[in-house]
């Protein structure tokens, strides 16, 4: 008698908690869109011309890289793990196809071959991260910032500082030529987004790294095999930013060991301010796109509407500040670190 | 016994310690013998020493080579010190070559920032080692102060290169028309001279209009990101774009490619790098400024290495020889190619005896 007392006042507690628990957790997933709206609202009463098809187009073109970034480290992030790495595997990339296509520098043309080469180095340099984090058990903190330097430290060593300017048209085109007016970069990076929600939503290692974020001892009791979840995870993360690398070569015309730099800041403010919680379990690529629309947007915006540069970090900072505060949902994280 | 070492009840973590401390102690005692051969050669040919920030970007790595080559032509060893931006690792290294040289060394360093030349030259001139400065210093610390281990202090005004630069640009334009800029990290002061450069051009020529200054710390990225916003803030109004260097210029010449207008809108950088070089050669660039970092790399080691073997006392010379300008090449599409010829297809030959060829003034601190 008394059990069962106890168990429907368990049951009714966990239904009136259900039920307004969903309508807060629905506001915060949306304050990211609606924090995007208003900065394109306020843009375009300052400057119109925020709102013409040319300024879209550029503001796909630098939204683009910051998307793949994203894309890879949500992955990571959700899991609850951290990628610190993103820089080395995108600069690693990047130089190795600007030394694999078409260049000023030597005699190879391998061209697709050459991209499909620096795919494998990107996943390579991922699975690398996942493993050391599985097998030797350094946090993924400690394992990407190492992985970050050797990746930058080879990029250096095969370049000797120099920059080789990429000649390949197929890869150059990614960023001049245009389809329905986008460039052909930007539809690549959308082509991205729906395969990471195809791998988050709808495939069984998408739902292991939700799990392992919402609590990783519970799914390793339930049977799933954490360790293969970390390292597909990683190596995935590795594939994004060797994409990212060619479409940031290909924005620039050239590689370098410095195209990376400033990216991994850029990537993990989108990720945060879409949404996406750095403790894991929370979040989605979806959210991340509006995080690196937000970003981009408020960066295109206050050279439209003249903000002076010494003003403009200040402002990125408080926006950070303000996005991640409205986008928390503070029912489910009791504990803030 | 054995037995006892190997079944202890500690016994496998005695044993894993003992290796670890074992392999340590065999590898300090490895690495002493090549310090102390080093000191061997201590009284043979000085060592020559380049500090600079990093390998890896084309200026940098361009002075390194031109330091290579210049210990090639005495004969001397020599070494790259990297103070990837840390000041205090700048200032580690160069104690530690110190120790390691006896003092038997001459340095040609590019401090990290400005307040790092003066704990360096004090440990330099109480080692007994020559050390030559470049770009930062503070303002009341002199080589002649420091006689003669302090030998001379090399740096390139940036007010002239900026206007030069701005007057290229506005050549270009035919002189009217609208123009944006792009700025250095604001504090740096060839940031800020560059700048001030380019405001004396553009009070000289009230044709041309700044319709904005924004600054990308000399990011190619941070560069693109303000060039495609100011193409949707002024489109077609922009007639001309200034870059106080050479990888902001090129990622400027990007953006307006992607637009259609690589080539109809000139664009001018400052370092000389070989794609910015290219760059003027297609037509894509209006004009750069070559510091020759072979030049500085070389040389710098040159000065130094000549007083410490006594081809010349620093102390005798006058202050233009000690703290001066050194010259820049302005490349504009007239020099384009015989600069590209000389300089960069071939390796550059330089007369190493030619210490004081390129020294054009003393530097003025206002």
């Amino acid at each position: 008698m008394g059990i069962s007392l106890a168990n429907s006042t368990v049951q009714t507690q966990a239904e009136t908690a259900a039920k307004p628990r969903a309508g807060r957790f629905r506001a915060a997933l949306w304050a990211p869109v609606l924090v995007l709206v208003l900065l394109c609202a306020i843009i375009t009463v300052i400057n119109p011309n925020f709102l013409t098809f040319g300024n879209f187009v550029r503001i796909g073109l630098t939204a683009m890289i910051p998307l793949v970034l994203g894309i890879g480290a949500t992955f990571i992030i959700l899991m609850g793990s951290i990628d610190l790495s993103v820089e080395g595997g995108l600069t690693l990339s990047a130089v190795v196809l600007s030394m694999l296509v078409l260049n000023g520098a030597n005699a190879n043309d391998y061209g697709l071959l050459g991209v499909l080469a620096v795919l494998v180095i990107g996943g390579a340099v991922g699975f690398i991260n996942g493993a050391i984090h599985v097998w030797l058990k350094v946090p993924s903190f400690m394992t990407t910032l190492g992985t970050w330097f050797i990746g930058v430290g080879v990029a250096n060593a095969l370049l000797g500082g120099m920059a080789t300017r990429i000649n390949d048209p197929m890869i150059r085109g990614l960023a001049i030529d245009r389809f329905l007016g986008f460039p052909w970069g930007v539809w690549v990076a959308l082509a991205c987004l729906g395969v990471a929600m195809v791998i988050q939503n709808y495939t069984r290692l998408g739902r292991y790294i939700y799990a392992l974020g919402g609590g990783e001892e519970l799914a390793g009791l339930s049977g799933i095999s954490t360790a293969r979840v970390r390292i597909a995870a990683f190596t995935i993360a590795g594939v994004f930013y060797a994409i990212g690398g060619i479409l940031a070569a290909a924005q620039l015309g050239l590689g370098n060991a410095q195209i990376g730099n400033g990216r991994l800041f850029t990537t993990i403010t989108a990720v945060v301010v879409g949404g996406t919680a750095l403790s894991g379990g929370q979040g989605s690529v979806l959210q991340t796109f509006v995080g690196v629309l937000i970003v981009v947007v408020l960066s295109n915006g206050m050279v439209l509407m003249g903000v002076p540069p010494s003003v403009q970090i200040g402002v990125q900072g408080l926006m950070i500040i303000a996005a991640v505060a409205l986008s928390i949902d503070r029912k489910l994280m009791k504990i803030v670190k | 016994m054995i037995n006892k070492l190997v079944t202890n009840e500690t016994g496998p973590l005695l044993k894993r310690r003992g290796f670890l401390k074992g392999a340590a102690a065999i590898g300090a005692v490895g690495a002493f013998p090549a310090i102390i051969t080093r000191r061997g050669y201590a009284a043979e040919v000085p060592v020559v020493v380049n500090s600079i920030r990093s390998l890896s970007n084309p200026y940098h790595a361009t002075w390194n080579m031109g330091g290579a080559a210049f210990a090639k032509s005495v004969g001397a060893e020599y070494v790259t010190l990297v103070t990837e931006g840390n000041s205090e690792k700048g200032i580690a290294d160069i104690k530690a070559i110190l120790a390691k040289t006896g003092g038997n060394c001459a340095i040609n360093i590019d401090p990290n920032d400005s307040p790092d030349a003066r704990p360096i030259v004090e440990a330099c001139k109480a080692a007994g080692a020559y050390v030559v400065t470049q770009w930062n210093k503070p303002a009341d610390l002199h080589p002649w102060d420091y006689d003669p281990n302090y030998v001379a202090h090399i740096s390139f005004s940036g007010v002239p290169y900026g206007k030069a630069m701005a007057e290229a640009l506005f050549k270009a334009m035919g002189g009217k028309g609208g123009i944006v800029a792009l700025g250095g990290i604001e504090s740096n002061v060839p940031a800020i001279e560059r700048k001030a450069g380019l405001m004396d051009a553009l009070k000289a020529n009230p044709g041309i209009e700044l319709l904005d200054f924004q600054v990308a710390n000399w990011s190619d990225t941070e560069a693109l990101e303000k060039a495609n916003a100011w193409l949707t803030r002024f489109g077609d109004k922009i007639g001309g774009i200034w870059a106080a260097n050479d990888g902001m210029a090129l990622a400027a010449v990007e953006a307006l490619r992607a637009d259609g207008r690589a080539g109809k809108v000139p664009v001018t950088g400052i370092d000389g790098i070989q794609l910015a070089v290219e760059a003027v050669l297609k037509g894509e660039m209006a004009g750069t400024v070559a510091w020759d970092p072979y030049w500085q790399g070389g040389m710098g080691l040159a000065i130094g290495f000549a007083a410490k073997t006594g081809v010349f006392d620093p102390a005798k010379e006058g202050k233009d020889h000690r703290e001066f300008y050194g010259t820049g090449v302005t490349i504009t599409a007239e020099n384009a190619q015989s600069y590209y010829d000389s300089n960069i297809k071939a390796e550059p030959s330089m007369d190493w005896n030619d210490i004081w060829g390129r020294a054009s003034g003393q530097i003025q601190y206002s």
